[in-house]
């Protein structure tokens, strides 16, 4: 399951995690043992909370006490699971965590299966993360990092290892970087384990491939998606367009969407790399932020799916849709810039017939700021300059912690981006299979 | 972009009524989202706006909002005072304070030019009608060219001797008129916002509501009091309603008595003035204290929204049981402090501060005993305290639960158990503690009380947008929840009164003094005494 390209590709999600990481934190190895037992890992956590009596602090005295003589301050609020390709990856997972200052999660247990390996045999790596936490100078608050090596048989059975070390009646969380093995019974496992998946769409090495089976998973848990959660900030700017009732008459009237996403404007060749560790600035399938957008207005506004006009080499197209008065053009395209993280969106335009003449309604990013303007009503364009900052992974993350399990307009969303997907691939004119993009979710599933 | 930690439902602009009356199709692109809510296209007159509150508070909110995309384009300020200023001067001022007193800083080029566009400055007197129909005239053309839709929000940022006379003056010029009342289709919503002081006793206070009510409405009016946050009303709201657990118990069967403490470690700081005229009463117990009270008392309201929550509270305040002026010197201490230390700092007196009557009579700590006459509360005392040059600064509603029935370990040796206490911590680091008797591990029985402590703080590491910031977009969105209501602030004056008439008579009982940095005079001390109880130790 750990192909070369998609340990690759999660070196890079975590390289580029890395590289917002903000918080300070005071990671402390606490206990490491080699063919060991999940009983005895069981015992050791429960050590570690055992107060200061129990467990004596050790050198500077100030490890599980604060100055108060209160012991570090334990919020108990969520159990995360990790799952990573190799024990490099797991080291990373640790300095993201690490960096990213996550500091929800009471339990983070990250799983390294190796089932190439001859004979089972489970390795354990217990350490605790302090933060100091915003507004109380002299406390930390700690949470508990579990790193498990599972070598041979029983790294298909990871479930079983891994839910003994969790933490009662906690929602579980599992995280899986890069792109997960959707196929794999391990993936079932786990999933069903957690109370909510977390991935990154952007990640996917068949986008389309991954989106369609994300959108069939059949479980009790929702799932979250990074690159959904990436969106919020431009569905946000596109809904305050419509908020205003004079404005809103547009939206059932809107023809044409133009949504553009960054491509890297120059790709380095190896010679010009020297630092191997050097961020890689690349999203394994930088068009599903673009996609999603596109299938979150088309699922709110019930637009039809009509035909394909044109497929652009896998990055980008050209549909029609039926709108409710008009026909809708939507354009997804790449746009090569070296000031927007490939993946995310660079602009959206929208453009509406109204009794007054055509309105446009206007988002354009550069780096970190935003020019977002209206153009309607026969009025002079109201523009205004915004902080388009992409939220940082950790908030990210966080943000996804604290969701809700199921998100319907994700999940519609999701489906109609399938749809479009699909439809671009395939390149066939279909309007005579006129489909409502929300309710094509059967047609999917079977 | 903080994930919601809460579930209050937010309003959405369409939800509230506009000034049209027309009911407004819903935007079917909010379905679902996080984020924050997002006012309709507005104007703001900020009336004194050449004040020290406009530049150190109202500027650095409005900019942050816009920063972090929470007001629409067309969202426009007029600033409204007698200084001769231009645009350009009164931008600078603005821009000035935002540098200096704004979360985010320094100020981003591009963003406070887009915004700086939509902000004007208006020079008048603000006893002259000609200055309001000439900002009648403004407003109309800042409508046309920026599509604020009419919809207007005057803040009063000035000395509250000056705000019945504005008020009576938009009123003239047509200013305080919404749509509907015109028969104009093209005009909104329009809302004013009043700072505290409302009113100095009841008599005041009730002139204030009655001069402001002719010409807006109660709905129309925005009371803000900045030190209640929007997290404390709604986590203790959660706390209380949104577990099973807690309120089958928050009454007099269990509940022996309350008490609520807002402990400033900071003297008049300047404000000696204004102070001095005022008093702890005043300034905290009337508004603040009395409002954590009512929030801690009430009833679930029928729906966690603006009008059902003040409701109840309003209820709470009305079974406050009246005092007499006699009954004012066995349920009230005041105290002024004296020369002293607070956290390794050498303070003042009081009477040496400057701008202070060096023979002030003024309190700078109360404490009171306040019971309240309803089926839940009857019998159970509350007591608040509130002081200058404490020795820490917090504030905290702690309930003390009745003793267990039975002294059932006393005969194996261990003494009488503290009580239970359920202390709701509100600054500085939100949270909740409940401190409960354990068994002291071993042979042999010692109990021994324990702490359990919650904090916001350390399980949602969220930080809480500025009390402003919140208000102000409350207040464009037309959800008053946080704002006092006119019977509200009322109700809270008459249950001081007779504090109010008794004291300067001095029948209330002597002015105590009490070094800075302590807990207050000693008579606070035996006010509870005297119940056999005794404050927290904080």
């Amino acid at each position: 399951m750990a192909s070369r390209s998609a340990a690759q590709r999660e070196l890079a999600v975590h390289r580029r995690l890395m590289e917002f990481g903000e918080a300070e934190s005071l990671a402390t190895p606490e206990w490491e043992a080699k063919g060991t037992d999940v009983e005895t890992i069981e015992a050791e956590l429960a050590r570690l909370w055992g107060g200061p009596e129990v467990a004596p602090a050790d050198g500077d005295g100030e490890a599980r006490v604060t100055e108060k003589g209160l012991p570090h301050a334990r919020a108990s609020v969520l159990n995360l699971i990790v799952t990573v390709v190799d024990a490099e990856a797991a080291e990373r997972v640790v300095q993201t965590m690490m960096s990213l200052g996550v500091r929800h999660p009471s339990r983070a247990i990250v799983l390294v299966a190796d089932h190439e390996s001859k004979g089972e045999s489970l390795d354990a790596r217990i350490s605790t993360h302090c933060h100091v936490a915003p507004s109380m100078e002299d406390e930390r608050i700690c949470y508990e990092e579990v790193i498990l090596t599972v070598r041979g048989e029983a790294a298909e059975h990871l479930s079983g290892v891994v839910a003994p070390l969790l933490i009662h009646d906690l929602p579980t969380f599992v995280w899986w970087p890069g792109d997960p093995p959707f196929a794999h019974p391990v993936f079932d496992q786990l999933v069903e384990l957690g109370d909510r998946l977390v991935i990154d769409s952007a990640d996917f090495g068949d986008l389309l491939g991954g989106m369609r089976r994300l959108a069939n998973l059949r479980h009790r848990s929702g799932v979250g998606d990074l690159a959904w959660e990436r969106l919020s900030i431009w569905q946000e700017r596109i809904a305050q367009f419509f908020d205003a009732p004079r404005f809103r008459r547009y939206l059932p009237n809107l023809n044409r969407m133009v949504v553009r996403y960054a491509i890297p404007a120059h790709r380095p060749s190896p010679s010009e790399r020297p630092d191997p560790d050097a961020p890689i600035h690349e999203a394994a399938a930088p068009m599903a932020q673009a996609v999603l957008l596109a299938g979150w207005l088309a699922a709110r506004l019930e637009w039809r799916r009509n035909k394909t006009v044109e497929w652009l080499d896998g990055r980008g197209f050209r549909l029609r849709l039926e709108g409710r008065h008009e026909m809708v053009d939507l354009h997804i395209q790449p746009e090569a810039t070296d000031s927007v993280t490939p993946g995310e969106l660079t602009s959206v335009h929208l453009r509406a017939y109204g009794e007054t003449g055509a309105a446009e309604f206007i988002i354009d990013r550069s780096s970190d700021e935003a020019t977002v303007a209206t153009n309607a009503d026969g009025m002079t364009a109201l523009l205004r300059q915004v902080m388009m900052e992409s939220p940082r992974p950790a908030e990210l993350l966080s943000a996804q912690l604290t969701a809700n399990p199921k998100d319907p307009v994700y999940e519609s969303a999701l489906r109609a981006a399938v749809i479009f997907l699909a439809a671009a691939r395939s390149g066939e004119p279909l309007s005579a299979r006129n489909t409502q993009v929300v309710s094509a979710a059967q047609e999917l599933g079977g | 972009m903080p994930p919601a930690s809460t579930t209050v439902v937010p309003v959405l602009p369409d939800q509230v009524s506009g000034g049209d009356g027309v009911r407004k199709i819903a935007n079917p692109l909010r379905e679902g989202l996080r984020l924050e809510r997002i006012p309709e296209p507005c104007t703001m007159v900020i009336c004194g706006a050449s004040g020290d509150l406009t530049t150190r508070k109202l500027g650095p909110a409005l900019y942050n909002l816009m920063l972090g995309g929470f007001l629409p384009p067309e969202f426009s300020v007029v600033g409204f005072a007698r200084r001769p200023m231009s645009d350009d001067d009164f931008r600078e001022l603005l821009r000035q304070g935002i540098d200096q007193y704004s979360r985010n800083r320094p100020v981003k080029a591009s963003v406070w030019k887009s915004f700086s566009q939509g902000i004007e400055y208006h020079a008048g007197e603000f006893h002259e009608s000609g200055s309001y129909a000439d900002l009648a005239k403004r407003l109309d053309r800042i409508d046309r060219d920026r599509g604020t839709s009419g919809n207007r929000l005057f803040y009063l940022a000035v000395p509250p001797v000056l705000a019945p006379e504005i008020v009576k003056q938009l009123g003239a010029a047509g200013l305080a008129d919404t749509g509907e009342e015109r028969g104009d289709a093209k005009r909104g919503w329009v809302r004013v916002i009043v700072e505290k002081p409302f009113g100095f006793d009841i008599g005041s206070a009730r002139k204030l509501n009655r001069e402001i009510g002719e010409v807006f409405k109660e709905s129309q009016i925005y009371r803000i009091d900045h030190y209640l946050g929007k997290e404390t009303v709604q986590n203790l709201a959660v706390f209380r309603f949104g577990n099973g657990l807690f309120e089958p118990i928050w009454n007099r069967r269990y509940i022996d008595s309350v008490q609520i403490t807002v402990a400033e470690t900071v003297g008049v700081e300047g404000r000696g003035e204004f102070y001095d005229q005022t008093g702890a009463l005043r300034d905290i117990v009337q508004n603040h204290a009395l409002q954590l009270m009512t929030m801690f008392a009430m009833e679930p309201p029928v729906e966690f929204m603006a009008s059902d929550l003040r409701d109840e509270k309003l209820k709470v305040l009305r079974a406050v049981k009246p005092m007499t002026v006699a009954d004012v010197a066995d349920n009230t201490v005041r105290g002024q402090y004296v020369s002293g230390w607070v956290e390794g700092h050498k303070v003042h007196a009081y009477r040496d501060e400057p701008e202070v009557d060096p023979e002030s009579q003024t309190e700078t700590f109360v404490a009171l005993k306040l019971g309240i006459d309803s089926w839940r509360w009857a019998g159970v005392p509350f007591y608040l305290r509130t002081g200058k040059a404490m020795p820490t600064r917090v504030t905290e509603i702690a309930v003390q639960f009745r003793r267990a029935p039975l002294a059932l370990f006393a005969r194996a040796g261990a003494p009488q158990i503290d009580p239970n206490i359920l202390a709701v911590r509100i600054q500085p680091d939100e949270g909740i503690l409940l401190r409960f008797g354990a068994k002291v591990p071993g042979q042999g029985l010692q109990i021994r009380s324990v702490n359990m402590d919650f904090r916001y703080g350390s399980s949602f590491a969220v930080d809480s947008p500025d009390a402003y910031e919140t208000l102000l977009l409350d207040a464009m969105i037309g959800d008053p929840s946080l704002f006092t209501r006119a019977d509200e602030v009322e109700r809270a004056w008459e249950i001081l009164d007779p504090i109010l008439r008794a004291w300067p008579e001095g029948k209330g009982g002597p002015l105590h003094f009490y070094g800075a940095g302590t807990w207050g005079p000693p008579a606070a001390d035996e006010l509870l005494e005297r119940d056999q109880r005794a404050w927290r130790r904080l």
